[in-house]
């Protein structure tokens, strides 16, 4: 037995047909479209230099990263130097040397 | 010679070469056509917008894999397909399919009023439309609606005959079916 809340079967080529005859009216989507367009284009090629940019920077990340870490180990040699300068440079003045023995 | 009288061809070198102007005749002379099928598948004059600008995006930045062996707009018509298919597939993953009546309850009005269906079975056309999943409405909308031959559409999709064949048949099934439902 059919079920009465079903729907009767619709025909489908009487529909396809009328869908086909209602084609959605595009015109006023379509209107300087171009303009649109071209605007976008520009953008996205603007971008695109950026981006580019951007991949570029971020593969220099290991290059900067070791720049940073002989930075670092340079300026400690240097401080540490410049400490075994001002040691000996203690040496010479007792007075300074008798300061240092007290503190230890 | 005058941008609007150059064959497609030649406005495609004339944009290789940097004139960009030529993109923009190229774009004015098959937007309707990709408009037509783009609103097929769109909810709103953005959605409709949206397609057709990443069409052209795609193929300006794209142009130089066309190959010759076919017209400009077959592989313009190309990517308009795969840009619907990808917009379909994005739809269901992020939102799920509203039936038109329960949008109208809640109040919804489409954007653009071109895009809605003037007459009531085709609105519930419609729903069912947006009820399937997204390769059973690409095909029958290109089978049915653009009136496609199966030869266009495996063209156009990048499958089979066959499998276009066996789609559009599970596709006329299931939108039956769903037609068939009680409300």
């Amino acid at each position: 037995m059919n079920d009465p809340h079903q729907n009767p079967k619709p025909d489908l080529d009487a529909l396809f047909a009328l869908a086909r005859k209602h084609r959605p009216d595009t015109s006023r989507a379509e209107y300087a479209f171009e303009t649109r367009l071209m605007a976008r284009l520009h953008d996205r090629r603007q971008s695109g230099t950026s981006s580019i940019w951007a991949k570029v920077s971020w593969r220099m990340i290991p290059l900067f990263a070791v720049c940073v870490l002989a930075l670092g180990l340079w300026r400690t040699e240097v401080v540490s130097e410049a400490d075994d300068t001002a040691n000996m440079a203690n040496v010479d003045h007792p007075e300074a040397a008798d300061l240092l023995n007290t503190f230890n | 010679m005058a941008a609007e009288n150059r064959p497609d061809e030649q406005l495609v070198e004339a944009t290789l070469a940097g004139n960009d102007d030529a993109f923009a005749e190229l774009a004015s002379r098959h937007k309707s056509r990709v408009f037509g099928i783009a609103s097929r598948f769109a909810q709103n004059g953005a959605e409709l917008e949206d397609i057709c600008q990443e069409v052209f995006v795609q193929a300006y930045f794209k142009l130089r894999q066309y190959r010759r062996d076919s017209p400009f707009e077959h592989w313009l018509l190309r990517i308009t397909t795969h840009k619907c298919y990808d917009h379909l597939r994005k739809r269901r993953r992020t939102a799920p399919s509203i039936s038109v009546d329960v949008m109208l309850a809640s109040g919804y009005e489409p954007a653009a009023p071109e895009c809605s269906a003037p007459h009531p079975e085709l609105e519930r056309l419609q729903a069912a439309l947006g009820e399937l999943s997204p390769k059973e409405r690409l095909v029958i909308t290109l089978l049915e609606l653009e009136e496609r031959s199966v030869q266009e559409i495996a063209s156009l999709t990048g499958w089979s005959e066959g499998n276009v064949k066996v789609r559009a048949f599970r596709a006329r099934a299931a939108l039956r079916k769903i037609m068939e439902k009680p409300e």
